[in-house]
C-alpha cells in the first residue's frame, strides 16, 4: 500500500529549526512503524534518528507519538492505524535530543525515586532458602510487574505534560510493584515519596496512562490502589 | 495460602492527602445537595416562579438556609480546590504557588462570607 510518512525531525548540530520531512512511500500492510522508518533510514535519509533495540515490544526503546498516541514502533503495524497517513512524533513532556529521541533522565530519576528493588533486610528462613510467596500473593502484583518502562504511560498523561516534578505514572507502577509484594519491607518508604506533592496526589485519572502502555497493564487501578494504601495503611 | 493483609505505618497526611480527601467527601455529599437544589428550583418551584417572596419564605426555614449554607460552602469549596490543583501543575514556582493558594483562599472566603451574610442577615419576614 501508499503510504505518506510524516516525520517529526530535529537536528540540533544542522542549526535548523525543528520541522516535519514527509516520505511518500510503497509499504506491506503487515509491515510496522518500524520497519517503516528502517525503510525511510535505508532508502531516503539515514540520518533520522530513533530508539530501538530488540524490536519485538520487550525492550521498551521504541516508544514514540504515532498518530497522536503513545505506542510502540515495534508493536503496531501499519494496517491497524487505519490510515495511510502515518505522522510520528517524539513522546511528549521530555526534551528533545534529535528527531525522535528524548532525553530519558529524568523520567529514570523519578523511577529511582521510587526505590524500584527488593528489601528485606529480616534474615533468611532457616532453611537458609527462598522467602516462600504463595501464588495467590504473586498474584497480587502480577499485573504491575510487566512494566517495560518504554514511558509510553508517563508522556501520556496530561500532569506530567504541566508539570516534570510529577513522579509519573510509571515510577508509580513500579513503586506498586514492591508495595504489594508480600516478601517486601520497604512499603513505608516508597509511601512516603509518593505522599509528597509531587506523588500520586497529582494523578487526575485521566486514564492516557492505562490507554498508552503497550503491556496493557491497569495503571491507573494500580494508582488508585497506592493511593488507597497511603490512605489507609492497609496493603490487601 | 491466602493473600494476607499487611497493616503498615501510612505516611502522615499531608496538605495533599487532605485536600484529595476533601475532594471526595464534598463530592459525594454535594450529589444530595445539587441535585435535591436543581429538583426543587428548577423543576418543583420553576426558575420563574424564584423572586424575592419565595426566597424569604425559603429562609424563613432554618433547615432550609443550614441546607444552602452547606451547598454554599462545599460547592464554592470543591471548585476552588479543583482550580487549585490545575493551577498547582501549571505554577513552576513555590512563591508564585504560595501566592496563588492565598489569593484562592481569600476568594473562597469572601464569597462564602458574602454568601453567608445573605443567609443569616438578609432574611426578611415573609410579605
Amino acid at each position: 500500500m501508499q503510504i505518506k510518512l510524516k516525520v517529526f525531525r530535529y537536528l540540533p548540530h544542522t542549526g535548523k529549526k525543528p520541522h516535519y520531512d514527509t516520505y511518500e512511500m510503497e509499504v506491506d500492510p503487515n509491515d510496522r512503524v518500524l520497519d517503516v522508518l528502517e525503510q525511510v533510514r535505508a532508502d531516503s535519509d539515514p540520518s533520522l534518528g530513533y530508539r530501538r533495540s530488540c524490536a519485538h515490544g520487550v525492550c521498551g526503546s521504541d516508544a514514540m507519538r504515532i498518530n497522536g498516541r503513545n505506542m510502540l514502533a515495534c508493536k503496531v503495524l501499519v494496517k491497524d492505524l487505519n490510515s495511510s497517513k502515518i505522522t510520528v512524533e517524539p513522546i511528549l513532556g521530555l526534551k528533545v535530543l534529535r528527531d525522535l529521541i528524548v532525553d530519558m533522565d529524568p523520567f529514570f530519576e523519578h523511577f529511582r525515586s521510587v526505590m524500584p528493588y527488593f528489601v528485606n533486610d529480616d534474615p533468611l528462613p532457616e532453611d537458609g532458602k527462598e522467602r516462600l510467596q504463595s501464588p495467590t500473593q504473586r498474584e497480587r502484583f502480577d499485573d504491575t510487574t510487566k512494566c517495560i518502562l518504554c514511558a509510553a504511560c508517563t508522556t501520556s498523561c496530561p500532569s506530567f505534560w504541566a508539570n516534570g516534578k510529577y513522579v509519573g505514572p510509571a515510577a508509580i507502577v513500579n513503586a506498586h510493584r514492591f508495595i504489594f509484594d508480600s516478601r517486601d519491607t520497604a512499603a513505608a518508604e516508597r509511601l512516603e515519596v509518593l505522599n509528597e506533592d509531587s506523588g500520586v496526589w497529582r494523578c487526575r485519572t485521566a486514564f492516557n496512562c492505562t490507554e498508552a502502555c503497550p503491556r496493557d497493564i491497569e495503571i491507573t487501578k494500580a494508582i488508585a490502589e497506592v493511593k488507597q494504601v497511603i490512605y489507609s495503611g492497609k496493603i490487601e | 495460602m491466602t493473600t494476607n493483609t499487611r497493616t503498615i505505618e501510612k505516611p502522615k497526611p499531608n496538605f495533599e492527602t487532605k485536600s484529595w480527601m476533601f475532594m471526595r467527601y464534598s463530592a459525594v455529599l454535594l450529589i444530595p445537595l445539587v441535585f435535591g437544589h436543581l429538583i426543587l428550583q428548577d423543576v418543583i418551584v420553576g426558575v420563574h416562579r424564584i423572586d424575592l417572596d419565595y426566597v424569604a419564605m425559603r429562609w424563613a426555614s432554618i433547615g432550609w438556609r443550614i441546607y444552602d449554607a452547606l451547598l454554599l460552602a462545599f460547592a464554592f469549596a470543591h471548585g476552588v480546590n479543583g482550580i487549585r490543583q490545575v493551577l498547582n501543575d501549571f505554577i513552576q514556582s513555590d512563591q508564585v504557588r504560595k501566592i496563588m493558594h492565598w489569593g484562592l483562599f481569600l476568594l473562597w472566603l469572601i464569597v462564602t462570607a458574602i454568601g453567608a451574610i445573605a443567609l443569616i442577615g438578609g432574611v426578611r419576614p415573609i410579605s
